[in-house]
């Protein structure tokens, strides 16, 4: 069973298409990483799988809803697809726990402390208890970006998007963000990765989808596209980062 | 000193009608900036042309001017009949709100794009993002401005005394009159002025640094 389904999608920015006839699908517990040089429109696509983007043509699916129908309510959609940004994009004036509930308060309506209770259990989750009451600037930026993974996943969200999680970050907490990745994964998160950590997708990924200047070029089981790419681009790309 | 101490009642009289008509009109004038300014912004062409009209034709002319044109200009048409305090308050207010709206569209769009996305793709929806996210950030990089604009307006406040409102100007200007005293009096006044102005920005600056905190 398909949760996203992307048809015919295209979209372009002015005159210029960045994303030219998009087709995949996507399963429910799939971890699907989105690789390929910049510019080639992986952040586009992710964006349009929340409609961050607005779509030029085409249709998207998502768990049933067809987030092209312009009639559809797209916050409805959004409650259901949490996205981690590469820059965080934590709310700088609030504290990491008010980052976390105001999700659940605003849009869910859930009461403030079973808000507070469930941004607990996942700071738990990210290993991040104490820093409930902090500012994110007083954060590093692993810990930023594993709070940016709790405020999503307060949502209770059934798909997860990722861009370039830890692309911002220093070496040495990488590993953190991409533990944190990677336990969701195991419990069964469906979840799209746009990332350069070829390991990660190796690891954890069901299947990568490699693309190129707005095509999706060729996708694969991890072991397999990497090991035995079948286009000239695939392994043009492959090699400059394996 | 005897003469400034026998006028100072009256001064503070017209100081206490400058500061109620000052706070009514700048509450008035930042509510109206506000909705300017999201008009201004808003994906609608026929609101952003509103706004910019009203922007530009209040930036465009003098306090003075706009403050005739509502005073006798649509008292003359007889439809409604502001008594002068009212002219007053809504003069302000008005002018006020066409420089606000200009400080709060930019304090809106220096936040980053990020912020809104964030927000977006929790399903926060459009009104509710600028109300938790954007406003409350932009808010805070708006304060000096503000508070610059601010002190302009309760400066501009002393022009209504031509409307003869008994403001803290007009009871400076009767007591001059009245005592022969003009240096004595106007320097009472403008200390008086400057004091109010002070405490004022002693007051944002002290919401400023709560603010910083964080
Ligand atoms: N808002 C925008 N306006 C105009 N062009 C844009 C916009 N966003 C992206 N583009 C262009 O679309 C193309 C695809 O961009 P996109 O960000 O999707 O690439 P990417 O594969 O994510 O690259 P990177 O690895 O550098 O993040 C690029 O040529 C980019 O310049
Ligand atoms: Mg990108």
């Amino acid at each position: 069973m398909s949760i996203i389904t992307v048809k015919n999608l295209r979209k372009s920015f002015g005159s210029v298409e960045v994303l030219k006839d998009i087709n995949a699908e996507i399963k429910e517990k799939e971890v699907v990483c989105v690789i390929g040089p910049s510019g080639s429109g992986k952040s586009t696509f992710l964006r349009c799988l929340n409609r961050l983007e607005e779509i030029s043509g085409g249709h998207v699916i998502v768990n049933g809803h067809d987030i092209t129908d312009s009639k559809i309510n797209i916050n409805k959609v959004r409650q259901e697809v949490g996205m981690v940004f590469q820059s965080f994009n934590l709310f700088p004036h609030k504290t990491v726990l008010e980052n976390i509930t105001l999700g659940p308060i605003k849009v869910l309506s859930t009461a403030k402390d079973a808000a507070e209770k469930l941004a607990f259990e996942l700071l738990d989750k990210v290993g991040l208890r104490e820093k409930a009451n902090s500012y994110p600037g007083e954060l590093s930026g692993g810990q930023k970006q594993r709070v940016a993974i709790a405020r999503a996943l307060a949502m209770n969200p059934k798909i997860m998007l990722f861009d370039e999680p830890t692309s911002a970050l220093d070496p040495e907490m990488v590993g953190d963000v991409l533990e944190v990745m990677k336990q969701l994964a195991k419990e069964g998160m469906t979840m799209v990765v746009v990332t350069h950590e070829m390991g990660f997708a190796r690891e954890v990924g069901d299947r990568v989808i490699f693309m190129d200047g707005g095509y999706i070029v060729e996708e694969n089981k991890p072991n397999e596209l990497f090991s035995n790419p079948q286009h000239n681009r695939t392994k043009s790309f492959l090699s400059k980062v394996l | 000193m005897n003469i400034i101490m026998a006028a100072l009642p009256i001064l503070l009289q017209g100081l206490q009608v400058t500061l109620y008509i000052f706070v009514i009109a700048i509450i008035l004038g930042f509510l109206l900036g506000l909705l300017m300014a999201l008009l201004r912004l808003a994906p609608f062409k026929v609101l952003n042309l509103i706004s910019k009209v009203y922007v530009d034709a209040i930036r465009g002319t003098p306090f003075i001017v706009q403050l005739f044109f509502i005073y006798f200009g649509v008292n003359s048409l007889h439809f409604i009949s502001l008594n002068s305090t009212t002219a007053g308050i809504i003069t302000v207010a008005i002018n006020a709100g066409a420089y606000f709206a200009e400080i709060i569209r930019a304090g809106i769009q220096s936040i980053d794009k990020g912020q809104t996305e964030a927000a977006r793709s929790i399903g926060l929806t459009g009104a509710q993002t600028m109300r938790y996210v954007v406003l409350p950030q932009a808010f805070r990089r708006m304060l000096p401005t503000i508070t610059n604009q601010s002190i302009i307006s309760l400066k501009d406040t002393s022009l209504l005394s031509v409307i003869g409102i008994a403001d803290l100007t007009q009871q400076g200007q009767i007591q001059a009159a009245a005592t022969f005293e003009a240096f004595k009096i106007w320097l009472a006044v403008g200390i008086i002025y400057f004091i109010v102005i002070y405490l004022l920005s002693i007051l944002a600056n002290f919401v400023e640094r709560r603010f910083e905190l964080r």
